[in-house]
């Protein structure tokens, strides 16, 4: 036996416990057994409140499969446990009530059958009233646009419908938790571009999203919070906003329209700025750049930037070492 | 659960409907085999040859067969056409848990079956000239026989569960059962007499005979004897699955790995 290892969350202090959606606690998967054995995924901690977007990034075979498939109680964890709204999904199966999942590959869905008649029947299976399952169906049908094909067979559909009828499924028992493993893979931009407003909104309805991706501007845009997973162990887990700026260097990039004197040309090179033509680089206090802003005066400034990392950098970066 | 019952039958008919050539390419088949068996069996005992009292125990051994091999590769095969196409995972997040949906799946297609059981029978009695018998009590044996074959349903899907490619073990299988279920052992003297019992589905098939070809009624000691055989194979079949879903869980194979 192995202690937990998981942080005590500084968040569930200020917020009741009922409003976390998501907890696992040293989830630990190990496939296989003597030469075979491969430990998957190791202690992975994480914690979702209601309406919050994690993306989970990782190299290819790092384990955010295996980890999605412990949460929806579809792999067994060697170690630790899973609670959702509370429940666990492997030994209570009432708490797939509240997971929705749209699982790796385009095939979550009957191809034989329609858009309505998959939602139809997947919300029976997912306990919901007939009635009420078939009047939910035609509303998520409504909203995410496919009326017009609601009585095509899917495996006549766009692999962008196809995906957005496998995540109306997904939400067809009003789920707290979705689940998304690489949801945009294989869709072309405008396809993308719509799941993700798509996976905005779902999430504006308070609901708790996990999503893979590969695409690192995806989960820039999309998510509130990144973990990041190398070889089974999490190996950064933090708000997308404070991770950007852990990695983003204090360099500011300046850029004026018109000639410097040399005395300002002095000026700004006392106060540790270098100056190539219009284009200036100063990598001194925030303070002292209003002094550098002054000494450029009356010059107009084109623009002031500051050097920003973006998540691909970041993961690159994290990966490697 | 009758939501579920009622969706299982939806699917399994909007399916059936929507892609009937498979289902009347199998009758087709079935028909074309048995009358390939029937015309050949004449053909070697010669002109004279009369089936008599066996010709109707051999049609309905026969339509019998289809239908338990059917019933038996059900789960297995849709089992596995589902972990391949990728829904099967979806399957089990039902909160219902997966033996129950599996449950009303096999009723749901078992429902469809039945019709086609009748036409097959109804088109073997015409190639054949055989007439055979529908008392109501036939329901008896046809639901312990039943049973016991969704009890080896339940095993084979549990097989594939486990071992993914179950195909060539589905073969072999079929044709133990064309044995087992032709041969009338309900006639057998010596230990075959009280084996059968034990054997799935035997005590069931011997009655099924008895009621409709043999013209007999219904024995209800030796039903007492099938229904329980048909409970036992039909818990065991029940619990191999659970015990099969947990080790698929473990070594994270459900959807085929
Ligand atoms: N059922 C299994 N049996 C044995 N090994 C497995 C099984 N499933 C996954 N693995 C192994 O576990 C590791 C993690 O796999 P997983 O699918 O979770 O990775 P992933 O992060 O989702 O990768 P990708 O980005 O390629 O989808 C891989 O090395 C994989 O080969
Ligand atoms: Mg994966």
């Amino acid at each position: 036996m192995q202690l937990a290892r998981c942080p005590t969350d500084d968040w569930t202090n200020h917020s009741s416990p009922g409003s976390i959606v998501l907890d696992t606690r040293d989830l630990s998967k190990v496939y296989g057994r003597g030469k075979q054995r491969f430990e998957a995924v190791k202690q992975v901690c994480l914690t979702l409140h209601p309406g919050e977007v994690l993306a989970f990034l990782g190299p290819n075979g790092a384990g955010k499969t295996t980890t999605i498939k412990m949460i929806a109680g579809l792999v067994r964890p060697t170690q630790g446990r899973v609670a959702v709204m509370g429940e666990d999904p492997h030994r209570q199966p009432r708490a797939l009530r509240h997971i929705g999942a749209v699982l790796e590959g385009n095939r979550n869905l009957y191809w034989r059958l329609t858009p309505a008649e998959n939602l139809d029947y997947f919300g029976v299976l997912r306990q919901v009233p007939r009635q009420l399952a078939h009047r939910r169906g035609l509303e998520l049908l409504a909203r995410f646009g496919l009326e017009e094909k609601r009585n095509t067979p899917v495996q006549k559909l766009s692999r962008g419908m196809q995906q957005k009828v496998a995540i109306a499924v997904a939400l067809i028992h009003n789920p707290r938790l979705l689940l998304l493993d690489e949801p945009t893979l294989g869709l072309d931009v405008e396809a993308g571009e719509m799941v993700k407003a798509l996976v905005r909104q779902i999430a504006q309805e308070g609901r708790a999203i996990l999503l893979t991706t590969h695409q690192l501007d995806v989960a820039e845009e999309l998510a509130d919070r990144v973990a990041i997973i190398r070889r089974g162990r999490i190996i950064a887990e933090q708000s997308t906003e404070s991770l950007l700026k852990e990695f983003s260097g204090s360099t500011y990039h300046l850029e004026v329209d018109g000639e410097l004197s040399p005395q300002q040309i002095h000026t700004v090179t006392q106060l540790g700025a270098t100056v190539q033509g219009t284009q200036l680089t100063y990598a001194g206090t925030p303070e002292k750049l209003y002094a550098l802003l002054g000494a450029l005066s009356p010059v107009p400034l084109v623009s002031v930037q500051r050097d920003r990392a973006d998540l691909t950098q970041v993961f690159l970066k994290l990966v490697k070492d | 659960m009758i939501d579920l019952l009622y969706a299982e039958l939806k699917r399994t008919w909007i399916q059936f409907i929507r892609y009937p050539t498979e289902v009347i390419s199998g009758i087709v088949i079935i028909m074309a085999v048995f009358y390939g068996l029937f015309a050949s069996a004449q053909y070697m005992a010669g002109p004279g040859f009369a089936f008599g009292d066996r010709l109707d125990a051999v049609v309905l051994g026969y339509a019998l067969w289809t239908l338990i091999i059917s019933v038996n590769n059900d789960i297995a095969i849709n089992l596995q056409i589902e972990a391949e196409t990728g829904t099967l995972e979806q399957v089990f997040l039902s909160p219902f848990g997966a033996p129950r949906v599996f449950l009303a799946r096999a009723f749901a297609s078992l429902a469809l079956r039945l019709v086609i059981l009748m036409v097959v029978l109804l088109l073997l009695m015409g190639i054949s000239g055989s007439r055979l018998a529908f008392p109501p009590t036939l329901l008896l044996p046809l639901a312990s026989l039943l049973l016991a074959g969704y009890g080896l349903a339940f095993l084979m899907g549990a097989a594939a569960l486990v071992f993914k490619r179950v195909q060539q073990i589905l073969g072999i299988f079929q044709f133990l059962l064309l044995f087992l279920l032709a041969a009338p052992l309900e006639e057998a003297t010596g230990p075959m007499q009280y084996l059968r019992f034990l054997l799935p589905m035997l005590p069931s098939t011997g009655l099924l005979r008895d009621l409709m070809a043999r013209g007999l009624s219904l024995d209800w000691f030796t039903y007492t004897l099938a229904l329980l055989n048909g409970l036992v194979y039909f818990a065991l079949g029940m619990l191999v699955f659970r015990w099969a879903e947990a080790t698929a869980k473990q070594r994270g194979s459900l959807s085929g790995y």
